[in-house]
């Protein structure tokens, strides 16, 4: 399934850019890259989104022992500098992580044609440019069919970092899943900000899920990067479920962790490097879901005791029937809104 | 009978503020030491970082603006008494000027585009800065808590228009849609190419010749001019300003409205000519650095300018500290701000007695020495 | 029925978000009544949570690390009192200088330390401040109006929000109705006669600022080790400075401050709760608009439209011995 380009003013713009590149795709087969990665806001510690790309990284770096380097973002105005540092390093393939990045490597790719970027959760339209995006409304269905199913209350509670249609994409997979096997299952939804600030706010974000929790909420899932370890721990300490997204977050309060809806970013950074190494790299726009294996949700021994029988039997089948085709999920970007 | 000697010039503006520096800059080593590092390393990332290779130049001088203009705010209204912390809020509004003329008016040839969205900054920033000193003026109100208080305004304003009015359809990025090419502020490219030049890319740009007018401008303004002494006259004693027949309240607004439009040049240099777009937070902390470069440069523009060129460089040479030394973040270079503050602001006095008294010493050893040698 | 619960839910998270600023308010007023401007309460905010946040990792005990918290403000006062008071440096410009200082300080000693990019590791419950549930809670628990309003909203919350709460009359009796209060208000408002008293206003000044250490300390503690659980760099975000405003709002004064501050808690417990809600009939919630609230309501303040917030008279000016 080949998406539309998500942004489509960055390919407009990138018209206006100076020196667009006539040549073809730049093709490599070298056998020493130097591969490097720039972590959105929140860092490579976020226990999430990024972490998930920092151990695609070192997955690389252990498996072929090239050493790759990175760079953590304060705030998104370093982004272009950090993109042009590497790539005028000779460092090659750079990959971005994160949406914001998205206008600044825009403006950064056609200076360096010989450069090969990635940049994951949003299309920019460059000849050297892979760009990665997640059908996550199909992973966040299945977490939200097993949230309906654990809750005793009827009641589920999601917390969104920022409110931008990549997250309510989630929320709205989420809330189809959960009405899928209980269509009178209240799900509630918050959101922490408008602002790349929403994505590192642990406290906001634990202050979200107690209010949710004080409605009645008994499983909630996080949608926010690093302000998901605050909505984890505010569930945790109210001895209800949480559920993580991007990594697999099962193992951060064992038992209180109904399932995580893993978002391989890791598997995205490994697969660009390694292809850029083996000289099969290919620039355009790869989208990763269920069928891929980009979009999972997590059974593992921390969780495998919360999960009944039923519960994993229906999750099996649903991500099956996605694949197959048979469960068809709305995309909430497509026309920005939610069916109930 | 007191034998207390009035110090020279050299050592009040030169060499006490030289002594503060390095005082800031030994502790900052120190702390480098503590984190477990090789603070000479750290020394040769950072000057590599901000004149090692030939982007590096550009890079330096493009943070040496913003800092020349937040630097400059601060002055002039530290001249007249007060304390703008404001000028980061001022400076966001003015990206919003800036944004808005560019994104709008975007009919207008260049050459007109260069002064209008001049004039959007200013009268934006000025705007902005007028209120706490209206209030200041007039109702009593302390400067130092309104310009904060309206830095979080200008931050909440300018997230609701980013999100809601700005932002593009279909981006999720809080920023605005990206500027016309032909209507940005030329870079350091394109600048030298008219002169048959070849320069790396940097974000430097135009910018960087109206931050040096408006030095010299500010010091024509404030040292030789009427107006200018009548707001140092205010700013030195309100009381006796007013027996001189200044009166204080409308120098009070007319300083802190300049004051806000140097600071909202940074927009031109960051909105029109570096980043091309309206971005969320793109002031980054630089209305702060210009206390620390105001108060290094002594209020003084030629001083501000070697301050901010200083602190340019620390400020490039960090984002190299960030790429190299993986424990060292650029959070060094905010570290090193800080206690140039302390040092040279606030403890700014500290090395006085010292520094007087072994001058005095050595005056007197002087004295006694000539004395000696005239009765032998 | 529904309106109430949300009404109970809303303020408990108001008891929630007003407790660091109560304390960094009250913090505010010891320094300020005392003649010095303490601007520094963002700074100070950050370093204390910072080493509680560290200490209480590495020891395993959240009162080791209030401790530790405790003491880094202390030192932080004692270096703007040197500043302040000692050297007669400029006061804001010192506070300025310790809040960019320890931005910057606790992520670069965070990273050396953790290498978590500024973050401190996760802690577990034995290393938090964990909620206490207060006498006979679980009973009232169903009992109609009462119970929820004891249940939820009392009951439940950890020890330094109850501490925070007390600290108010504290404060109050403390410089209302004690020597001490009484000469440290007076070092703020006319130190010449202090000094004639032959009290030592430096001496007066710099045990005030200690106090605002204390109490700053523990606003800090609270973010990192018991509202969150880790601390992370700029984790204050402007809190430190909406204490200031709160202190400003309150007159310089115990319990209108406490006012200001549950109000300022209430528009922020609001605002989080109204972000992409769309309410029938409004719309939209500008959100950007409920949060700037707190500062707007201030500078309206200050301009005198409501009240007149007057400051000590002697508040930022060093003392000066006359001969």
């Amino acid at each position: 399934m080949q998406r539309k380009p998500l942004l489509g003013t960055i390919a407009v713009l990138s018209a206006f850019l100076p020196g667009i590149i006539a040549t073809s795709s730049p093709s490599f087969a070298d056998e020493t890259i130097k591969p490097a990665v720039v972590y959105s806001t929140g860092g490579k510690f976020d226990g999430a989104f990024n972490q998930s790309a920092f151990t695609g990284a070192e997955k690389f770096k252990t498996d072929t022992g090239i050493d790759y380097r990175e760079f953590e973002l304060r705030n998104d105005t370093q982004s272009q500098q950090a993109i042009r540092t590497f790539a005028r390093d000779g460092h090659d393939p750079v990959v971005v992580i994160g949406f914001q990045q998205a206008s600044a490597l825009a403006e950064v790719a056609p200076e360096f044609p010989e450069t090969r970027f990635a940049i994951v959760d949003m299309v920019v339209d460059q000849p050297n440019v892979q760009s990665v995006v997640f059908r996550e409304h199909e992973g966040s269905f299945i977490v939200g069919m097993l949230a309906a199913m654990a809750s005793n209350s009827n009641t589920i509670g999601a917390v969104g970092g920022m409110d931008i249609p990549l997250i309510r994409r989630m929320t709205c997979g989420y809330q189809l899943g959960a009405h899928y096997v209980k269509s009178d299952a209240n799900v509630l939804v918050n959101f922490v900000g408008t602002t790349g600030a929403a994505w590192n706010d642990p406290i906001r974000g634990g202050e979200l899920t107690k209010t949710q929790i004080g409605k009645g909420a008994d499983v909630v899932l996080q949608l926010a990067g690093g302000t998901g370890i605050g909505v984890l721990q505010a569930a945790s300490d109210a001895k209800i479920l949480g559920i993580g997204s991007d990594a697999n977050q099962n193992g951060l309060h064992p038992g209180q962790v109904l399932t995580s809806m893993v978002k391989h970013v890791d598997v995205a950074v490994y697969e660009a490097f390694k292809a850029a190494r083996y000289g099969n790299w290919q620039p355009g726009i790869k989208s990763l879901g269920l069928a891929e294996g980009g979009i999972d949700w997590a059974l593992d021994e921390n969780n495998r005791d919360l999960m009944t029988d039923d519960m994993e039997v229906a999750a099996k089948k649903a991500k099956a029937d996605i694949i197959r085709g048979k469960i068809t999920i709305h995309d909430y970007m497509i026309d920005n809104t939610c069916p109930n | 009978m007191s034998n207390v000697v009035q110090l020279p010039r050299w050592i009040d503006v030169g060499l006490l503020p030289i002594l503060n520096l390095v005082l800031a800059l030994a502790v900052s080593g120190l702390v480098v030491l503590a984190i477990g590092e090789n603070p000479i390393e750290v020394v040769e990332v950072l000057l590599y970082g901000a004149f090692g290779y030939d982007e590096a130049w550009g890079y330096t001088l493009y943070y040496t603006t913003n800092f020349v203009f937040t630097g400059l705010a601060f002055a002039v209204a530290f001249q007249c008494g007060l304390f703008n912390i404001g000028a980061e809020g001022q400076a966001y509004i003015g990206g919003l000027g800036v944004a808005l003329s560019a994104l709008y008016l975007d009919f207008l040839p260049f050459p007109v585009m260069l002064i209008v969205s001049a004039i959007a900054a200013a009268a934006f920033g000025a705007g902005w800065a007028y209120i706490p000193a209206y209030l200041q003026a007039r109702r009593g109100s302390h400067i130092v808590i309104t310009t904060i208080m309206f830095n979080f305004i200008a931050s909440s304003v300018m997230v609701y228009l980013l999100v809601n009015v700005l932002r593009p359809e279909g981006s999720m990025s809080p920023e605005s849609a990206r500027i016309a090419e032909h209507l940005t502020l030329p870079n350091i490219v394109s600048l030298a190419s008219w002169f048959g030049i070849e320069a790396a890319n940097s974000p430097l740009n135009l910018s960087f010749v109206y931050a040096i007018i408006a030095s010299v401008l500010v010091w024509l303004l404030i040292w030789h001019t009427r107006w200018g002494y009548s707001i140092r006259t205010a700013g030195a004693n309100s009381v006796a300003a007013t027996y001189a027949g200044i009166e204080p309240g409308r120098h009070i607004i007319m300083a802190m409205m300049i004051s806000g439009a140097l600071a909202s040049f940074v927009a031109l240099n960051e909105v029109m000519g570096a980043q091309q777009r309206l971005l969320i937070d793109f002031t980054a902390g630089y209305g702060f650095v210009g206390i620390a470069v105001a108060l290094m440069g002594r209020n003084h523009p030629f001083g501000i300018f070697l301050a901010s060129l200083l602190f340019g460089m620390l400020y490039q040479g960090g984002a190299e500290l960030g790429f190299e030394i993986p424990t060292i973040s650029n959070d060094m270079v905010v570290v090193i701000q800080g206690l140039v503050i302390l040092f040279t602001g606030a403890m700014g006095n500290m090395l006085r007695p010292g520094v007087g008294g072994i001058y005095q010493k050595l005056y007197v050893a002087w004295i006694n020495r000539r004395n000696s040698r005239e009765s032998a | 029925m529904e309106i109430f619960q949300i009404g109970v839910l809303l303020l408990d998270a108001t008891l929630r978000t007003s407790t660091p600023l109560i304390l960094a308010a009250l913090a505010g007023i010891f320094s300020e009544r005392s003649g010095t401007i303490n601007l520094a309460l963002e700074g100070m905010m950050l370093g204390g949570a910072f080493s509680a946040a560290t200490i209480a990792f590495y020891t395993g005990n959240p009162w080791i690390g209030l401790l530790a918290a405790i003491a880094t403000t202390i030192g932080l006062s004692l270096i703007h009192g040197f500043a302040c008071i000692t050297q007669r440096g400029n006061q804001v410009v010192s506070g300025m200088a310790i809040n960019i200082l320890m931005s910057g300080l606790t992520a670069l000693v965070g990273i050396a330390l953790f290498a978590q990019g500024g973050k401190t590791p996760a802690l577990d419950k034995a290393s938090r401040f964990q909620p206490i549930t207060l006498p006979g809670a679980e009973a009232v628990r169903d009992v109609p109006i009462l119970g929820p309003i004891y249940f939820e909203l009392l009951s439940g919350h950890n020890v330094l929000v109850y501490i925070a709460f007390f600290a108010v009359p504290a404060a109050w009796w403390v410089m209302y109705r004690t020597r001490f209060g009484l000469r440290l208000r007076a070092v703020g408002e006319n130190p010449g006669a202090v000094d004639t008293a032959g009290i030592s206003v430096v001496l007066m000044r710099y045990r005030a600022v200690v106090c605002s250490g204390v109490l700053v300390g523990m606003s800090g503690a609270y973010l990192s080790t018991a509202q969150g659980a880790s601390f992370l760099q700029d984790m204050t975000a402007g809190k430190g400075y909406i204490a200031l405003a709160a202190m400003v709002f309150g007159k310089w004064r115990p319990f209108p401050a406490l006012f200001a501050c549950l109000l300022f808690g209430f528009l922020d417990a609001a605002a989080t709760r109204l972000q992409g809600v769309i309410l029938p009939g409004i719309g939209e919630v500008p959100v950007q608009l409920v949060q700037a609230l707190p500062y707007v309501l201030t500078v309206i303040l200050l301009a005198g439209f409501i009240g007149r917030a007057t400051p000590p008279k002697a508040l930022g000016r060093a003392y000066v011995k006359e001969r």
